[in-house]
């Protein structure tokens, strides 16, 4: 592989190519520390109808990154926007951590609420929430009127930003008319359906119907699609050995499909299940959807150098 | 075999590394699973159906006061009598005292969870009362002195080879000689002895799937038949069974029926149905002379008004152990309780405590199959939550668990500050990688035990956002 | 306070919300229930034969027994020793209640299309333990009793009066409790055949 990747290709580069580079030269610990506090500090701030309003209306997506993609996939984050924009949104990134969901399914409610306070008053002002993650995007949906229900003041702001939260590939599809991408990806490919996409935001067909039009890409079918891969948040780490058998019997679905790529729509899971199978030695490349879709699939796989 | 619902893990660790478990387990998927699958397409309109289910039994559990009552008085009407037990020491208490007003020496048993949960057999037997399961499944559990692994289906865990093992050591008449390799030569086995002790016991003891108020029955579903030679050639019948289980009337109970077989084991109906209305008539040849009906609250009521109250509404299928990735890889045996999977998850901690079952509302991935599958709609993941945040609040929740948290929602309430150290996670991550990988990090012992963590990028997404703008 | 009482307070003081009354429901059905039946209990392993009149019963019970090998007796309850059974000369009859080995005949009074179940309410002259009792049940049922619904059933029933043991029967005893495998004649019947009479 190559080695002078450091200097990556996303985002692609518009400004500041000078600076991005000089920051990208790892491992030099203080100057990573620089930057990333330099980066920190500038908190946008998101107002309102800050939007010019255009001719044929655009409209205004609050992208939710998820901790995941911000912390160890940064270009999926990249490729959500690039789809959205070509879905004829406006993309904005609000200040924000992470939508609470370990929190609230270990029962620590306080820290829940918390959370969902301060994403509900950071996403309002959109027309829609879109994250590239079924799990975040069901906890705003699905669980932030659960997390705020005895909480009169915030229970109808938490009721209106779950109407307008969406997974990324549905929102596409669904809101947006999506019909294909032009993207290109010679692999076999097996798709991993993520609980909480599959049974909670009724994701399914979507990622596999703009799959297909990714050109030089196969798809093929998992024996069990519907089982979990024993991810679960902290799930993998209260119980880690009925989370590494869940993960091997996937992993075996997987590999008896002879796929040489799996796709999924959430990092969680494709962390715990390309973990595994760096454990195992299994040769398997793994990628967020969005990346492919997007044409980013050029780009190092998870774990891959 | 000891049970303890707090050694969930340790026990599920012996689990996954049971080989002669994984081939019975292997059975969920191809048996039950599937056969669910067919029935539930066959029938047609399922959601409305399960609708229907949900709606009657929240009917009956809001009117749950007046519907034991009618119940009660609809019972004594015919003839029979209706014993209340608050806990599972006056429900063992109760039935050892019908049997020895009846006389009763030896008992024979209709398969009934709340027997197990009250721990009625090894009380019996200490009390100079011989109890004789005959459903097959619960009469091999029985002979190895072992709790039932399933909830329909008791021998779950067990493979034919076990169960011939079992014959021979138990069957001391049994001729060595005969050949017993067959599934047809272990029931033919089982049939000849159990059907001795059918027509030569004093009582018997039955579950009951639904009590229904406005006729004072008690409906029972049985493949075997079992149930019914339990009933009907001793003297003195018995039902125990919990009090959530009764329902308006009749036909209520015959649209949950459906619901029930279905779920359970992919079967339109089961082979018997049978609705159980008080003793024999003075002029009938067979029936019990004496019907007695033991309703056990054992912690039920309890959960009514809460939370966790729609975990009541279970008519105990076993669809949701049947779809549990998590009862998939461990069995039954791991929790340690009579309930197990979902269902155990969602109602051990109600009625032994959260204290002592809070291990299992934690094994769930919360991938929500077994609130998709349960016929009557208990938001399973819903209540085993609940049940965390009980933990949590009682401070039984792992301290490493609450300290991590507490630091993470420290930084996650400041979004800069949180930047900041996710900025410096990622880097460190990056730096720490070998080979695309990072192989282990103090602290995160477990998520290295079985997995390495794959090599971040580097950077994060807001600082690189930040830059791009 | 007693049990009771505690139990019911119990449940009073913590019944939180008001639940309306389920809307009925009815399941769905096919246009002819017999040709339902037939297909049902056939489905659950059941055998069917269709015979015109009440006096095909006898010969029809003597060929199943020969079919089988099994010996020409059979054990009648007393509300079917009113059939002919003199029309089947050499098929010996038995009033004592059947052993595990033993064929019996039974009157069905009702049946359901929806799942090809037989309907037998307990009475003095039909024994609801000789349906688990015996080895091979052979049952009787008219065309016309057979309804569409278990609820069909109960309301047919409760016009009267409920039977202390009502037994709704489909197919023959089974079990599936070594290794989630089908075996049939687990407690009751191995065999269940029925006769529908069609005028």
């Amino acid at each position: 592989m190559r080695r002078d990747r450091d200097v990556r290709e996303f985002p692609p580069a518009r400004k500041k190519e000078a600076g991005l580079a000089a920051v990208s030269r790892l491992p030099r610990f203080e100057q990573c520390l620089y930057s990333i506090w330099g980066n920190c500090r500038k908190t946008r701030v998101v107002q309102p109808n800050a939007v010019e309003e255009s001719r044929a209306p655009r409209p205004r997506v609050g992208l939710f990154i998820t901790c995941l993609v911000d912390l160890v996939r940064p270009q999926v984050g990249f490729a959500a926007v690039k789809l959205l924009e070509q879905a004829g949104c406006d993309v904005e990134v609000p200040a924000q951590t992470c939508c609470g969901q370990p929190a609230w399914n270990s029962g620590a409610d306080k820290y829940a609420a918390d959370l969902a306070r301060q994403v509900i008053a950071a996403f309002e002002p959109f027309d829609y929430v879109v994250a590239p993650s079924g799990s975040c995007a069901g906890m705003i949906k699905l669980h932030y009127p659960e997390v705020l229900a005895n909480d009169a003041r915030w229970l109808p702001r938490a009721r209106a930003l779950a109407a307008k939260t969406h997974e990324l590939i549905s929102f596409l599809v669904n809101v947006r008319g999506m019909k294909g991408v032009d993207a290109h990806c010679a692999a076999r490919t097996c798709y991993h359906d993520s609980c909480s996409s599959l049974r909670e935001m009724r994701v399914r067909e979507q990622p596999r119907e703009l799959l297909a039009s990714v050109d030089g890409l196969s798809l093929s079918e998992l024996k069990e699609p519907e089982v979990c891969c024993g991810f679960g948040g902290l799930f993998s780490v209260k119980y880690p050995e009925i989370s590494e058998r869940m993960a091997d019997d996937k992993i075996a679905d997987a590999q008896a499909t002879c796929a040489e790529m799996m796709v999924g729509g959430d990092l969680g899971c494709l962390l715990h299940l390309k973990g595994r199978m760096q454990r195992k030695g299994v040769n398997m490349r793994v990628r967020h959807v969005a990346e492919v879709l997007a044409g980013m699939a050029g780009e190092p796989a998870l774990g891959e150098t | 075999m000891t049970l303890d619902p707090r050694a969930f893990r340790e026990a599920g660790r012996a689990a996954l590394h049971d080989p002669s478990l994984r081939i019975a387990l292997g059975r969920l998927k191809t048996h039950f699973a599937l056969g669910r699958a067919r029935a539930v397409e066959r029938y047609g309109d399922w959601e409305a159906l399960r609708e229907q289910g949900r709606a009657i039994r929240d009917y009956a559990l809001a009117h749950l006061d007046t519907l034991l009552e009618e119940f009660e008085r609809n019972v004594v009407a015919r003839g029979g009598q209706v014993h209340w037990a608050r806990d599972a020491k006056e429900a063992r208490e109760i039935v050892l005292r019908i049997l020895r007003e009846a006389g009763a020496k030896s008992v024979t048993k209709g398969k009934s969870m709340v027997s197990e949960e009250i721990a009625l057999n090894p009380y019996l037997d200490a009390n100079g009362v011989e109890p004789v399961e005959t459903d097959l499944g619960e009469y091999i559990v029985q002979l190895r002195r072992e709790p039932p692994s399933h909830i329909i289906a008791p021998a779950f865990h067990l493979n034919k080879e076990d169960v011939a093992k079992t014959f021979r050591e138990a069957h001391t008449a049994l001729d060595p000689d005969r050949p017993l390799v067959e599934r047809t030569e272990l029931v033919a086995e089982a049939r000849a002895l159990l059907r001795a002790r059918f027509e030569s016991a004093d009582a018997g003891i039955t579950g009951a799937n639904f009590l229904t108020a406005e006729e004072g029955a008690a409906v029972l579903v049985t493949n075997e038949g079992n149930g019914d030679l339990t009933r009907l050639l001793p003297k003195t019948h018995i039902v125990l069974t919990g009090l959530e289980k009764v329902v308006a009337n009749l036909e209520h109970a015959a649209v949950l029926l459906r619901l029930l077989t279905r779920s359970a084991t992919g079967q339109d109906i089961s082979s018997y149905v049978t609705v159980m209305n008080g003793p024999r008539a003075p002029d009938e040849s067979d029936g019990p002379q004496n019907f007695h009906v033991v309703l056990v609250d054992n912690g039920r009521t309890r959960l009514l008004g809460t939370d966790a109250e729609e975990v009541l509404r279970c008519i105990r299928c076993a669809a949701c152990l049947n779809h549990c990735p998590i009862y998939a890889a461990v069995g039954g045996h791991t929790y340690g309780a009579t309930y197990t999977g979902p269902i155990g998850a969602a109602l051990n901690p109600g009625l032994m405590g959260v204290g002592v079952a809070h291990r299992h509302p934690n094994a769930s991935t919360f991938c929500g199959r077994c609130a998709e599958v349960c016929p009557v709609k208990i938001p399973l993941p819903t209540i085993m939550r609940h049940w965390r945040a009980r933990e949590y609040a009682s401070g039984l929740a792992p301290k490493s668990m609450t300290a991590g948290l507490g630091a993470w929602a420290f930084f996650a309430k400041r979004p800069a500050l949180y930047r900041f150290a996710a900025g410096i996670v990622a880097c460190a991550l990056k730096f720490l990688a070998r080979n695309g990988r990072v192989h282990s990090l103090p602290l995160l012992h477990n998520w290295f035990l079985v997995r390495d963590f794959p090599a971040p990028q580097g950077k994060t997404f807001h600082a690189l956002w930040t830059a791009r703008q | 306070m007693s049990a009771r009482e505690d139990i019911l307070a119990a449940i009073r003081a913590r019944r939180a919300k008001a639940v309306a009354a389920p809307p009925s429901y009815c399941a769905p059905a096919p246009p002819d229930s017999v040709q339902a039946f037939v297909e049902h209990a056939t489905r659950a392993n059941a055998e069917v034969r269709l015979i015109a009149n009440e006096t095909e019963i006898p010969q029809a019970v003597a060929e199943l027994l020969r079919a089988r090998n099994l010996p020409a007796i059979v054990h009648v309850p007393p509300n079917a020793s009113n059939l002919p059974w003199n029309s089947a000369p050499g098929l010996m009859r038995e009033r004592a209640a059947p052993g595990p080995e033993d064929a019996a005949v039974a009157i069905a009074p009702f049946g359901i299309g929806e799942t090809g179940t037989l309907a037998y309410p307990s009475a003095t002259d039909a024994p609801a333990s000789w349906h688990f009792r015996a080895g091979f049940e052979i049952a009787v049922i008219r065309a016309e009793d057979i309804l569409m619904r278990m609820e069909d059933v109960i309301a047919r029933l409760k016009a009267t009066a409920l039977p202390p043991t009502l037994n709704f029967v489909t197919g023959p005893s089974r079990t599936g409790d070594i290794e989630q495998t089908l075996e049939l004649g687990a407690h009751g019947p191995k065999v269940l055949a029925i006769l529908i009479i069609q005028d």
